[in-house]
């Protein structure tokens, strides 16, 4: 359909809307409009990803005086690949409504590991590998021996590309992953340095939020994208772990022992090439005294991962004189890996300001701050005037580097903590030093200063006010959405007692009793037997669910379920877990069915769908808890108090703020990522249906129950509370009946249209959109 | 078998008492190979048939064992003129098949013509190809069998008419495509646990076909060791020992014992490492998986992934156990395996569930066949899964309505079918006889009836009131009775209340009634002296049947005469209709030939 938002014709690639969809486009356009960020709070199901797509591009296509791109940004590579199946869908109709005007570049971008088509790279085990396995063939040093020698091993890949030139470029259209592999194969040219140089063209970049917000990728790969760009962070609800998680560093014991190993591999090739190359380390030392860290400009394949720091941060000054010379540069990090190992042999915990740290390394080490800063210049020029190909074998010397550059350049917002072993795991010696960032805004900061619009959106992101506090920045729209529904297609239960009537829970003391693992199990088996398709179970940790699964095995209830569906099991190996999520799908499309049993805080909860067929039924088993006497945890919550009362001033007292926030952060790791990750991912639209059983006593309890999302607790029925098995079966049984039967779509029955025409929209362009909704 | 060509394990002997040579024997067009498992034997065999003067064969039934003797009248370069050649066969159908090859093979090559000679009649003369397909389909279904013999054999039916109606069955397609095999069972039965005796140490394991067949195909390297190692390096019971011990090892989760002892093993070690065949395949279909759930795609992505990068312990990540990578194995693993091999199947028919030896077989043979396929289907499935992925992605309810291409469900009652054809039927043969009759003449019929009725009224009940109204009650129950129970509990049906002999008779008839019928509506029009034939032969066979089926109903109990009435009147609805429609035709037939004798009949 093809309708107005104020001047822009907005092509819509369905015949019908949603209502909530057509407000969020309305509020996304202002926001555009503004020139400025936003924050928009959509439920799952409601076609938040079509919407924003379809919005934006056609803003794109009504001002063409000045051309915006997209960046939109993902939390892995799987959905980044669902956003361009969608914006694929959204091309195909608005080229076949508007001809070629409508035609666009749209890339996905990924690593080498997913990108590569050369078959000797890419079978490589891991990234690190694969990467190295690149340079080797690649590297600029690489590549003019081998036109002295023509033995020396190449990429055809990569030489067909750098021969074509400028002649290669990406005709316009939609590319996923899949689809840059298959174009590189057929021309010949490699699909990674293809799509990391169309960047800059492309009026849509799809890749994930690390390319923009960990300066160490970003600095290479986002360094050139126009002011004129829409940013969206699409699931952002975790948005503020990924900022800090790409500000810290963690230095084990295995670390440093690998950075010694590494030190002194370096210093072997010092020696050996002051035997047959002394010139080379002479002009390095000469380049560096003049003030460049790298010898001009660099080839795009000689990119190597960029300076931790973000680039506001970095000091462009010549590197001190003490680390100029490639023995002292190795001397320093001797007494700096020398200096760690000291710190980590301790039996408890301390924590230190960097401010602090850094003087302690001065005085014991004698490094001074700005040494510390340039370690990650200074390694840099060396390995590539070494000019090292296997990077993955140098990954812990890059670590130690990072992270006393980081604690060279920051002052506040860090914290170092030294932890003698895992407090879930007392006995087992395992010392971190964790340099840990508190303060998410750092890392956005750039992002929000370079573009003109940053979107934030998220199915779930409440409390809405507390995001532009956490990253510090002023959203000209802040909405939340509420998902209005044709039917009650979700019907949430709590259930509390097994089929015998005894309570069931996975608290401490009832876990491992066989009455509550049997209850659980007998609940399993009346289940499959009665829902179609997918059945997902979730359990509160890995060993819970090893240890219950084996037990289920034992006593035959494994084989019962089995007879009715096939079972599948996300396990710690991510390659077995793909293959079962895999095979499970395929169990739901041929109609035998499966079960898939995952954990809570696994990666298949935070990312997967389980929408129509493929989840009928959510069972959580146990309440998911979060660590919070975690150190880390703490020392950011006590950050954020501090700086809250520096911005909120006097009118919030220090312990209601800290009560604020501990109950918030840690709602919001159960509210989100467990529950709902866990369930509210069985919707894809309005015309889907599921069910979700909480299978825990303490649910019934309202604190507990309260940390439900509000979209579930609306649909909880004060019948639905407390259940045992025998009655919860009976429920899903009127459920899925109710469920199959013909319904009015549009919803017209119920007063409230929970679906558009193109009739309705044209109508609520003229009435203005407001007092339909509200 | 579509090329002709029929391979079967044999024992090739000299004379009957002759231990024999272990082989293969294969028929092509026009000769014979035979060739020893043991390829340093001389009883090499490749003989045409021309040269074979005459076969016998051992009778089923007999308790010899299945063989077939070819005499030979050729002086070849091992055997001596006139010697006989005696093959030992495993089974009765492979004796059968062979026997059916040869029989035609030594058949003068051309064949009498058919009798009919009428250039109509479905004469075409089947090829080998399609005697033996014909052969072996009569072979698979036993009701097909019974129908050929009741109708081919009786004399109703020609071999060729017979064929005829079931062209879909004969096209090759079919012949390609295999018939549907079951699925495996869900339920692991490699985990069945061990029967432990309380009194001594001994772990017993019981090992069935079914359980050999789910072991080879979710472990391909025990596969591998079986084919490699049995019998040539271990016997098979040492090998599934072997196996079972590791097993054990395995379940008790005694990882340093099972170290131990796989070092001291090697045949032993293979079972507990890691299984390369199953990292191969794994590393394959990552590739292929759905990327929209390829999370393995995720770990090459994430750059805050790399090592001491971002936060190791804020409480938020599960902490993996440390274990000894090399020996361990997880029932979760296994569970997987176990889904997965289910739900792709395994190619193995029920009847090749034997013994360890050609389960082993058969499953490497489909294998490699699989193999061969999968390269060409891979671009077709990921073309297929793409196109899934995009749909998936749509929204359903957004769509417009209007591309629903579903028609309305709607079910047809049989017996609204079959009213209307005997109404219509009645129709002809009422226009037949009484066409003469116009619609006046009814009508004066008619009311000078009810005016008879009304001066004399119905004041002579023919039977008592209290007796009708006691047989109707009786009635009334006993129908409503069967009415309440029919139907109501979906897993029983009606035929299953009955006595089985009496159903598979019932079963039976109405198999041999609908090809009965097949066979006469597909006659008319009748314009051939052969189609005419064809239908009075038919029209008897009709009315033996119908008589049979009279006598089925008088010769069952009494208690279950109503549901087999019910059951029946259909079929012999269909008889009538179709004896009423052959006697309409025939008057109508009689009185044109009598208008114009020298027409064509």
């Amino acid at each position: 359909m093809k309708f107005q938002i104020e001047e822009v014709t907005v092509y819509f690639p369905y015949d019908n809307i949603y209502p909530e969809q057509y407000t969020y486009m309305v509020e996304l356009k202002r926001a555009l409009d503004a020139k400025g960020h936003c924050l928009l709070e959509m439920p799952t199901g409601t076609g938040k990803t079509i919407a924003l797509l379809s919005l934006i591009t056609s803003y794109a296509l009504a001002k063409t005086e000045s051309p915006i791109k997209l960046i939109y940004c993902t939390r892995t590579v799987h959905e980044m690949e669902k956003t361009l199946a969608e914006l694929k869908f959204l091309h195909n109709y608005q080229v076949k409504h508007l001809g070629a005007a409508a035609k666009m570049l749209a890339i996905g971008l990924s690593s080498r590991k997913n990108l590569c088509v050369n078959p000797k790279v890419s079978s490589a085990e891991n990234r690190d590998s694969v990467d190295a396995a690149c340079r080797k063939l690649t590297a600029s040093w690489v590549r003019s021996m081998a036109a002295e020698n023509p033995n020396q091993p190449t990429c055809e890949f990569y030489e067909n590309y750098d021969r074509a030139a400028g002649g290669a470029v990406l005709p316009a259209g939609v590319y996923t992953l899949e689809d840059l592999r298959a174009f590189g194969k057929e021309k010949g040219w490699c699909p990674y340095f293809l799509a990391r140089h169309m960047v800059q063209f492309a009026n849509v970049v799809v890749y994930s939020y690390q390319y923009l917000l960990d300066p160490k990728v970003a600095g290479i790969i986002s360094k050139e994208m126009q002011k004129e760009s829409v940013v969206v962070f699409d699931e952002a609800h975790n948005i503020d772990n990924v900022c800090i998680e790409a500000l810290s560093v963690s230095v084990r014991r295995q670390t440093l022992e690998g950075a010694i190993r590494n030190i002194s591999r370096i210093e072997n090739e010092i020696d050996r090439f002051k035997d047959i190359d002394a010139g080379r380390l002479r002009a390095e030392y000469n380049r560096l005294v003049e003030g460049l860290a790298l010898r001009g400009d660099l080839s795009a394949s000689d990119a190597w991962l960029a300076n931790p720091a973000l680039p506001d941060d970095i000091l462009r000054q010549a590197v001190p004189g003490n680390i100029r010379r490639a023995e002292h540069f190795l001397h320093v990090l001797r007494r700096l890996v020398q200096y760690l190992k000291v710190k980590l042999d301790t039996d408890k915990v301390e924590k230190e300001s960097p401010v602090s740290f850094v003087a302690s390394i001065n005085s014991d080490a004698g490094i001074d701050q700005k040494a510390l800063k340039f370690c990650y210049d200074r390694l840099h020029s060396l390995l590539m005037t070494l000019e090292i190909t296997d990077t993955d074998e140098f990954l812990h010397i890059q670590t130690i580097c990072d992270f006393a550059t980081l604690v060279g350049t920051y002052a506040r917002g860090f914290s170092i903590i030294i932890e003698p072993f895992d407090e879930r795991m007392p006995l087992i010696p395992d010392p971190v030093l964790q340099l840990c960032c508190h303060d998410a805004s750092l890392a956005i900061k750039p992002v929000f200063d370079r573009f003109q619009s940053v979107v934030i959106t998220s199915g779930t992101l409440s409390p809405i006010d507390l995001y532009p506090r956490l990253l510090n920045f002023h959203p000209v729209v802040s909405r939340s959405f509420k998902m209005s529904l044709t039917r009650d297609c979700i019907c949430p239960m709590v259930l509390t007692r097994g089929s015998d009537q005894l309570p069931v829970s996975t608290k401490f003391d009832m876990r491992s009793d066989p009455g509550v693992v049997r209850n659980y199990g007998k609940l399993l088996v009346e289940m499959v037997s009665i829902v179609p398709d997918g059945i997902v179970c979730f359990f509160v940790s890995y060993s819970y669910m090893d240890g219950i699964i084996n037990s289920w095995n034992e006593s035959g209830i494994l084989k019962d379920i089995m007879q009715h569906k096939l079972v599948f099991i996300e396990t710690q190996d991510v390659v077995e877990t793909t293959l079962a999520l895999d095979n499970y799908r395929r169990a739901c499309d041929c109609g035998r069915g499966a079960v898939f049993f995952s954990v809570a805080r696994g990666k298949v909860a935070e990312g997967i769908d389980f929408d129509r067929h493929y989840g009928r039924l959510v069972i959580m088993f146990g309440v998911p808890f979060q660590y919070t006497e975690s150190k880390i945890l703490r020392a950011r919550l006590e950050y954020l108090r501090d700086t809250f009362q520096i911005k909120e001033g006097d009118f919030l007292t220090f312990d209601a703020l800290i009560d604020v926030m501990n109950i918030e952060l840690t709602d919001r790791n159960l509210n989100q990522r467990q529950a709902a990750q866990c369930v509210g991912r069985v919707i894809r639209s309005k015309a889907d249906y599921g069910m979700m059983i909480f299978a825990d006593k303490r649910y019934s309890r309202h604190d507990k129950r309260s940390k439900l999302p509000g979209w579930i607790l609306s649909h909880l029925r004060d019948a639905n509370l407390n259940l045992s098995t025998d009655m919860a079966l009976h429920i899903a049984r009127e459920f899925l009946r109710k469920m199959a039967q013909p319904y009015e779509k549009t919803g017209s029955t119920t007063g409230r249209k929970t679906l558009l025409s193109q009739e309705d929209v044209e109508k609520l362009g003229n009435n203005g959109a407001q007092e339909m909704l509200y | 078998m579509s090329s002709g060509q029929v391979t079967k394990r044999v024992k090739y002997k000299t004379s009957v008492k002759d231990a024999g040579t272990p082989g293969r024997l294969s028929l092509v067009k026009e000769r014979l190979l035979f060739r020893p498992n043991n390829p340093n034997s001389a009883s090499k065999l490749d003989m045409q048939f021309k040269y074979i003067t005459n076969h016998r064969y051992t009778k089923e039934g007999s308790n010899k064992a299945p063989m077939l003797n070819l005499t030979s009248n050729q002086a070849c370069s091992l055997f001596a003129y006139g010697v006989s050649y005696i093959f030992e066969f495993e089974r009765y159908e492979d004796l059968h098949i062979c026997r059916d090859f040869v029989g035609r093979a030594l058949a003068p090559p051309v064949e009498a013509p058919n009798l009919g000679a009428s250039s109509q009649v479905p004469s075409e003369q089947p090829s080998r190809d399609d005697l033996l397909f014909r052969a072996r389909l009569l072979q698979d279904s036993s009701e097909l069998q019974k129908l050929h013999q009741q109708f081919v054999g009786g004399g109703v039916l020609t071999e060729a008419e017979f064929w005829a109606t079931r062209k879909k069955l004969l096209e090759k397609d079919s012949n390609t495509k295999s018939k549907q095999r079951g699925g495996l069972k869900s339920s692991v039965l490699g985990e069945s646990k061990p029967l432990i005796d309380g009194r001594t140490n001994r772990v017993t394991f019981n090992l069935t076909p079914e359980i050999v067949r789910e072991i080879f195909s979710e472990k391909p390297a025990v596969h591998r060791a079986y084919l490699n190692f049995v019998p040539s390096k271990v016997t098979e019971k040492d090998f599934w020992t072997k196996y079972f011990r590791a097993e054990y090892l395995q379940r008790s989760k005694n990882i340093a014992a099972a170290i131990a002892e796989a070092a001291e093993d090697e045949e032993l070690a293979i079972f507990l490492k890691p299984d390369d065949i199953l990292a191969n395949e794994t590393r394959r279909k990552i590739r292929r998986v759905d990327p929209t759930l390829d999370m393995e795609a995720d770990q090459g992505d994430d750059y805050s992934h790399l090592p001491d990068h971002g936060i190791l312990r804020d409480g938020s990540k599960e902490v993996p156990e440390p274990g000894n990578e090399l020996y361990r194995r997880t029932l979760l693993q296994d569970l997987n395996r176990h889904a997965a091999v289910v739900l792709q199947g395994t190619p193995i028919d029920e009847e090749q569930l034997k013994d360890t030896q050609t389960v082993a077989e058969a499953l490497e043979r489909s294998k490699q066949e699989r193999s061969t396929a999968s390269k060409d289907d891979d671009s077709m499935a990921d073309q297929e899964r793409l196109k899934g992925i995009s749909q998936a992605m749509t929204i359903d309810d957004l769509r417009g309505s209007n591309d629903h291409h579903l028609a309305p469900l709607w079910i047809k009652d049989p017996r609204d079918y079959f009213d209307s054809q005997q109404a219509s039927s009645f129709r002809t043969s009422m226009e037949a006889t009484k066409g003469s009759m116009s619609s006046q003449e009814a009508y004066g019929l008619l009311r000078e009836s009810i005016s008879q009725i009304k001066s004399m009224g119905l004041n002579h009940p023919i039977v008592a009131p209290e007796v009708a109204q006691k047989v109707l009650s009786v009635l009334t129950h006993n129908i409503s009775s069967t009415k309440y129970n029919l139907g109501k509990k979906p897993g029983e049906s009606l035929l299953d209340s009955l006595p089985t002999s009496v159903r598979d008779e019932l079963l039976h008839h109405h198999i041999s009634i609908e090809e009965l019928m097949k066979h006469f509506w597909s006659s008319y029009p009748i314009t051939t002296k052969y189609l005419n034939t064809k239908v009075i032969k038919l029209k008897d066979e009709m009315s033996k049947m119908d008589s049979q089926l009279q006598k089925l109903k008088e010769t069952v109990q009494p208690d279950i005469r109503h549901q087999i009435t019910l059951l029946i009147r259909p079929m012999q609805q269909a008889l009538e209709a179709a004896m009423q429609h052959y006697d309409a035709e025939q008057q109508k037939r009689a009185s044109k030939a009598r208008e114009k004798p020298n027409g064509y009949s």
